[in-house]
């Protein structure tokens, strides 16, 4: 998932990088991968790779195809694919991903929910239609 | 129909030589046309539009890299022209344009291979390269329409807004991705200071990159950005991508 050792960028792949310098507030929606390295607090949503470096602090909900974590995240993670936890990661929040790969020392205070289809039965939901279903139920009881 | 413009420093003796070699070369090739020289007199902007309005569909700077800055807003506010380059003296974009020096440029100019590149428009204003911003404490940019905000948590950040990149404070990490003026995307990038031996040096390792479309720069105090290093827009600007906005002739050699 990711080539190179933590800490390293590869070339030409990653589109977006919040380095130590910066403090990223609100709604983030990155269309490639993300490295974050800096503060970020909101929402922080990639299609691709996020990787969060040991010095990273979020404060945000995560939605990211692969993840991998050195940092410090508060926050709820949905994960398509891969979350990996580093020894220097503390997560405080719910974890839902496919597959996931903790390391000795990682610290998760939360949920966890790992396993085939988890990721993707999260995307697909149809509340409006079961609601219709319910409420003619319903009519037809009375 | 080509137009020559010529940058006002050629007025110098020096130059009139490598000029006249150059007017033969275009008439060698069958590329001559019109020729004016700049001068405190004339404005480079009235010149152009007069020109466009006589027939030019290719409007050529002569001159350097500031003759190249000062004339590509003025070719994207007109559609349809195509722009091309003589550097006169030797300087980075005509480098990174695959363009070389003098009487040899015209054998691109006749080759015509064409690219059509972004540029980057700061409210009215169009550039070519990158907009710089000084650090201030109370500077925010919103990026893509406001969704999330950029903070500097050190304040000593040095900010740019790049489409393209030729400068050597970038060449280093020429090789990415980003700041490719074809993607269709501008790149906000943060490259921190820091202070060794008194000098102050900029640290690549810790810069951060956004790809942006749409940016908007504030400040409760009224900041000035350079675009290109030649103009000044004063703060609130809206920055954004104005997609393949240029029609450009470019050399074999070109870096993008």
């Amino acid at each position: 998932m990711f080539k190179k050792e933590e800490g390293e960028i590869k070339e030409g792949e990653t589109e977006t990088i919040i380095g130590p310098s910066v403090k990223v507030e609100g709604d983030f929606h990155g269309e490639g991968s993300v490295v974050v390295e800096g503060q970020v607090s909101g929402t922080l949503r990639t299609n691709q790779n996020l990787r969060i470096g040991a010095n990273a602090k979020i404060k945000a909900d995560i939605q990211a195809a692969n993840v991998l974590i050195a940092g410090e995240v508060r926050g709820n993670l949905q994960i398509k694919e891969k979350a990996e936890l580093k020894s220097t990661a503390k997560v405080t929040g719910d974890i839902t991903t496919k597959v996931i790969s903790i390391e000795t020392g990682a610290v998760l205070n939360g949920k966890c929910t790992s396993g085939n289809g988890i990721g993707e039965v999260k995307e697909s939901p149809k509340p409006k239609i079961r609601n219709n279903r319910n409420n003619n139920l319903k009519k037809e009881e009375f | 129909m080509y137009f020559y413009l010529y940058d006002s420093f050629l007025n110098n003796k020096k130059y009139t030589s490598i000029l006249a070699k150059i007017e033969n070369r275009l008439i060698d090739l069958g590329i001559n046309g019109k020729i004016e020289k700049l001068s405190v007199l004339k404005s480079a902007q009235e010149v152009v539009e007069d020109n466009i309005k006589s027939g030019a569909d290719t409007i050529v700077a002569v001159g350097n890299e500031a003759t190249f800055a000062k004339i590509v807003p003025l070719v994207a506010k007109q559609n349809g022209i195509t722009l091309g380059f003589i550097p006169v003296v030797e300087n980075a974009i005509a480098k990174f344009l695959g363009i070389p020096l003098g009487e040899k440029a015209c054998d691109i100019l006749s080759s015509r291979l064409i690219e059509r590149i972004d540029l980057g428009k700061a409210n009215d204003f169009y550039f070519f390269s990158e907009l710089n911003i000084p650090e201030s404490k109370d500077l925010t940019l919103e990026c893509n329409g406001g969704h999330f905000r950029i903070n500097s948590t050190n304040h000593s950040n040095i900010i740019q807004i790049c489409n393209l990149t030729y400068t050597p404070l970038k060449r280093e990490v020429g090789s990415r991705k980003f700041c490719d003026p074809r993607d269709g995307l501008l790149e906000a990038i943060f490259t921190p200071t820091t202070s060794f031996l008194g000098r102050s040096r900029l640290d690549l390792n810790k810069r951060s990159v956004f790809p942006i479309r749409k940016i908007k720069i504030k400040s409760s105090n009224s900041l000035s950005l350079i675009a290109d290093g030649e103009t000044v827009i004063k703060t609130p600007v809206l920055v954004q991508v104005a997609p393949k906005k240029l029609k450009l002739i470019v050399g074999k050699e070109r870096k993008f």
